[in-house]
């Protein structure tokens, strides 16, 4: 089999979905430009722009990084990365070390913030009270609370998280299923806030398949954490992700049409059901809350009332 | 045909006597879903339909979790 584009007898993918056959050279040059081209029609950067990336040190957000560093080294926008240690043993700490090899690589300015110095306990603690919500629910409240202040913390203008193809078809078809209409209304490739406390946050890697953005990291030689979180399993999005991956196996383009399909009716949901909050500050943490405490707090205080007689 | 094939830190001699083996062959025997793994022969990605010579290692990169 040769390359479509060079003629090059080094395939590294095959696309089940066009039939296009690439070499590593073709591949990463297709890769770099459907991101470029999705940061353009979604108007994701300005010149000037400070963005930070919510860097774990996984596939996702090291291509992320290493694709917005194209920008950053033509002086458009300027960069910055947290990365997050959950306190989750065995798993976490070879991506953090990752993570902080790739900021000092390419001379970006990163931190890292754990759970525990934020909110008095790690995901671990969490998982070993009796009564929880679930680690992912936990996970992603308290993960974007550390990358919003941390946004605020370097000054940053936009977010830019990891966010591929398959995460952002199990989103679309998991709110669905849920029937949680206010979340349809407000995914979508861009997030925006009335609260100046909230900075922008957008996707770039949204049209890549997953695989196509490991496979990114390995023709490029990136070191990335390709480990499974060890609370994974217990996710109703594993779930949802397994359905379309049974699907994508006779329908390969079934990713992109969900994606596409919810992105020509986005707006009209928005338009229809988005719920414009007004924000207040948060009695404990000070950041922003629709509600008398946002919504990490929340969940702290429920664990410590679920859990007291423990 | 001998080959060996490479997860992570397990390594496995195989032998095989198919004329012809290619990586997806491999990877059905191992029960191992192509979507979420990327195949390295002698170091080099390369796609299912490569076919695997002797003495070559195969590597499988899990590069998706869950599910």
């Amino acid at each position: 089999m040769e390359c479509t584009k060079c003629g090059s007898k080094h395939v590294i993918i095959q696309r089940k979905e066009s039939g296009q056959a690439l070499c590593k050279k073709c591949f990463i040059e297709s890769v770099d430009k459907k991101v470029r081209h999705t940061i353009k029609k979604e108007k994701f950067l300005k010149k000037g722009d400070k963005v930070l990336v919510a860097l774990s040190g996984g596939k996702d957000s090291v291509v992320t990084l290493e694709i917005l560093n194209s920008y950053r080294e033509r002086h458009i926008i300027d960069l910055c990365a947290v990365t997050i240690d959950e306190g989750i043993a065995v798993y976490r700490q070879d991506g953090v070390e990752i993570a902080k090899a790739h900021a000092k690589r390419l001379g970006i300015p990163h931190k890292v913030v754990t759970f525990k110095e934020s909110f008095g306990m790690d995901l671990d603690e969490i998982m070993a009270y009796d009564k929880h919500r679930g680690s992912c629910t936990y996970c992603g409240v308290f993960r974007r609370w550390i990358i919003n202040r941390s946004a605020r913390d370097f000054g940053a203008t936009k977010i830019a998280t990891g966010h591929n193809l398959d995460d952002e078809s199990e989103a679309i078809l998991m709110n669905y299923l849920e029937g949680n209409t206010e979340n349809m209304a407000k995914i979508g490739p861009k997030t925006e806030s009335k609260s100046d406390m909230f900075r922008v946050k957008v996707k770039p890697l949204r049209e890549i398949p997953e695989k196509e953005v490991g496979l990114y990291a390995l023709a490029k030689g990136l070191d990335v954490h390709l480990a499974g979180c060890p609370y994974a399993h217990e996710s109703f999005r594993i779930q949802v992700g397994n359905i379309i991956k049974d699907l994508s196996t006779e329908h390969p383009t079934i990713r992109f049409s969900l994606l596409k399909g919810f992105d020509k009716i986005r707006l009209v949901l928005r338009e229809e059901l988005a719920h414009e909050y007004e924000y207040e500050r948060c009695e404990i943490c000070g950041e922003p809350a629709s509600n008398r405490l946002c919504r990490a707090c929340t969940f702290l205080e429920e664990l410590e009332h679920n859990n007291e007689d423990l | 045909m001998d080959y060996t094939v490479r997860i992570k830190d397990k390594v496995e001699e195989k032998t095989s006597d198919k004329e012809e083996l290619k990586v997806q062959d491999v990877l059905e025997e191992l029960e191992l879903f192509s979507g979420t793994i990327v195949p390295k022969i002698n170091g080099e990605i390369v796609i299912e339909d490569s076919l695997i010579r002797d003495g070559d290692e195969v590597e499988f990169i899990q590069i998706i979790y869950g599910g």
